[in-house]
């Protein structure tokens, strides 16, 4: 465990100056609940809230589809991996750094969220669940891009197979029913933050949350198992 | 004595998915290093070197063929433990020198205090310890190497994998490596050096390794490689160079070649002659003699036959030419 959890603080590190920018972006949010009247664009408050929403899984899957890629190109990932790093403990490292950085991301909204929303006249108590549903996305999308980042190693392939990849239950549920939305839960469970009704109390729907942690430790055996059969050395520049 | 690294009929092609074309990077290639030697491994550009490395550290699998590191198969994580390697071009993190140091120690399964005097001592033996909270970032490349050689140090390995180490320092770092390299022989440990440097790989390795083509062209005792079977290289004082055609003056003393069967003679010559015989050894030449007329002789066997394959050897030099 000592070696994910160097790689993931490693990546972190790393990835500092752009998990900033995103948390800059959400305390966006808490300085115009601090200077303006909330209770008056209370929808406008609500809109920007789930915008940062999207932009959070979004930020997951180009972290998850580029962590590999950067570190293959700067040849950084050479003296990690020749020490006693498994390939599978490598990529759990890497996604659980992506987990940290959506965890401090959803931290924060939350936070935020909480107060401004309160603010507005929004009832919170949902909000804890929503913000669970998010980092929940956040991480399954974070580990489908991983995944396809092993055997694309470049990022925008990588980035946009998980696009498609994600949006094929979206198809499936218009075409066949809602309870495809559960074959890979990221859209649904955005959907669950998108269309959130703050005004009055919906039943929490726990079994999305649950297939999504399933299946992202799913993506991640598949993950590592493909990235323990790839060449990862790179031809000096 | 036992053997620490083993490749055992290892063949490793690259293979373009778009043209179906393959690259022979390693072509049946069997090697065994001994534990407590320095090994050379040489080669010129494109010989395969680096893809042998990368195979033994478990970055990439051979296509075919098979290799063992400390008794193991090559790739397994927990034998790594024991092992030191440094990459050609290191690229670190950039962050404080010992910090970084501590990063690879702790995913070497080290931790407290072992590991931050460790630290402290590979750094020292590097010549990076005032350097210590300096950001990796902002050094020079030969000061970036020089960390990279404390990191692959750090867990005190059995067996030290080193592509290039010395390819960015300056002379005096090039000592303190080349000391550090007989410190570990001292104590037991393995080197496996692959270097372009073949002064360095003289005056260290035990044996040495010549790949050519992906193929392995020559492999033995240093010291056997370098001595001119049956040449003598004798040199006396007070004789004219007429009395041995070829001989050269220089300072006072003339010096000429003779075969092991004519020595008794042509010492017999210069005492008949009033002279004084100042030195009788055996001739030695140098490695980049030898490296230079290995891979001319691979390069020309290798024109003459094997045409439909390309190495990275002949795509390298393909690529020269075409520059």
């Amino acid at each position: 465990m000592r070696p994910v959890l160097l790689i993931a603080g490693n990546f972190v590190r790393e990835q500092r100056w752009p998990i900033l920018v995103l948390l800059v972006w959400v305390l966006g949010l808490a300085v115009i609940g601090l200077f303006f009247d909330v209770r008056a664009a209370r929808d406008d408050i609500l809109l920007i809230f789930k915008q940062l929403a999207i932009y959070g899984v979004a930020f997951s899957v180009f972290f998850g589809g580029s962590a590999i890629h950067n570190e293959r190109k700067s040849r950084r990932i050479l003296a990690v991996v020749s020490k006693s790093v498994g390939r599978q403990q490598y990529v759990a490292g890497l996604l659980m750094g992506v987990v940290m950085a959506s965890g401090l991301y959803c931290f924060a909204m939350g936070m935020t969220g909480s107060w401004v929303l309160g603010n507005a006249g929004f009832p919170v108590q949902r909000l804890l669940f929503l913000i669970l549903c998010l980092f929940t996305a956040s991480v399954l999308a974070a580990s489908v891009s991983v995944m396809f980042s092993t055997f694309f190693f470049n990022p925008l392939l990588a980035t946009g197979a998980t696009g498609v990849f994600l949006s094929a239950p979206v198809f499936a549920m218009q075409l066949l029913g809602s309870q495809w939305g559960y074959l890979l839960p990221v859209y649904s469970l955005v959907e669950l933050f998108l269309k959130a009704n703050y005004g009055y109390a919906q039943q929490f729907n726990w079994n999305l949350v649950l297939v999504a942690g399933v299946e992202t430790v799913m993506f991640w055996v598949v993950a590592s198992t493909i990235f323990a059969l790839r060449d990862i050395a790179v031809a000096v520049e | 004595m036992s053997v620490v690294l083993e490749y055992e009929g290892i063949t490793k092609e690259y293979r373009s998915w778009l043209s179906g074309r393959a690259v022979h990077a390693l072509a049946d290639f069997s090697l065994k290093v001994e534990a407590g030697e320095i090994f050379g491994f040489l080669g010129p550009n494109g010989a395969g070197k680096t893809t042998a490395i990368h195979l033994a550290m478990g970055f990439m699998r051979p296509t075919r063929g098979h290799g063992r590191m400390l008794g193991k198969p090559f790739g397994d994580g927990h034998t790594r433990r024991r092992v030191g390697f440094l990459a050609e071009n290191v690229a670190l993190y950039h962050r404080p020198a010992g910090h970084l140091v501590r990063f690879y120690g702790a995913l070497s399964g080290m931790s407290g205090h072992r590991l931050r005097e460790r630290t402290r001592d590979v750094l020292e033996a590097v010549g990076l310890l005032s350097e210590i909270n300096r950001n990796a970032g902002k050094f020079s490349r030969g000061m970036l190497q020089r960390v990279g050689l404390a990191q692959a140090l750090v867990n005190d390995p059995d067996l030290l994998i080193l592509d290039e180490p010395t390819s960015a320092l300056d002379p005096l770092a090039r000592v303190t490596v080349r000391e550090l390299l007989l410190e570990q022989r001292n104590a037991g440990k393995t080197v496996f050096l692959s270097s372009h440097l073949l002064s360095e790989v003289e005056t260290v390795c035990d044996r040495v390794a010549v790949l050519h083509g992906g193929r392995l062209v020559r492999l033995g005792r240093t010291a056997d490689l370098l001595e001119s079977h049956g040449e003598t290289e004798v040199v006396a004082r007070g004789i004219d160079t007429s009395l041995f055609p070829g001989s050269t003056p220089n300072n006072g003393v003339v010096s000429f070649e003779v075969a092991l069967s004519g020595q008794r003679a042509a010492l017999e010559r210069i005492w008949a002659a009033g002279g004084e015989v100042v030195s009788v050894n055996p001739k030695r030449r140098s490695l980049e003699e030898i490296f230079l007329e290995i891979t001319a002789e691979a390069a020309q066997r290798g024109s003459n036959g094997n045409g439909n394959r390309t190495s990275l050897a002949d795509r390298e030099s393909s690529r020269g030419e075409r520059r």
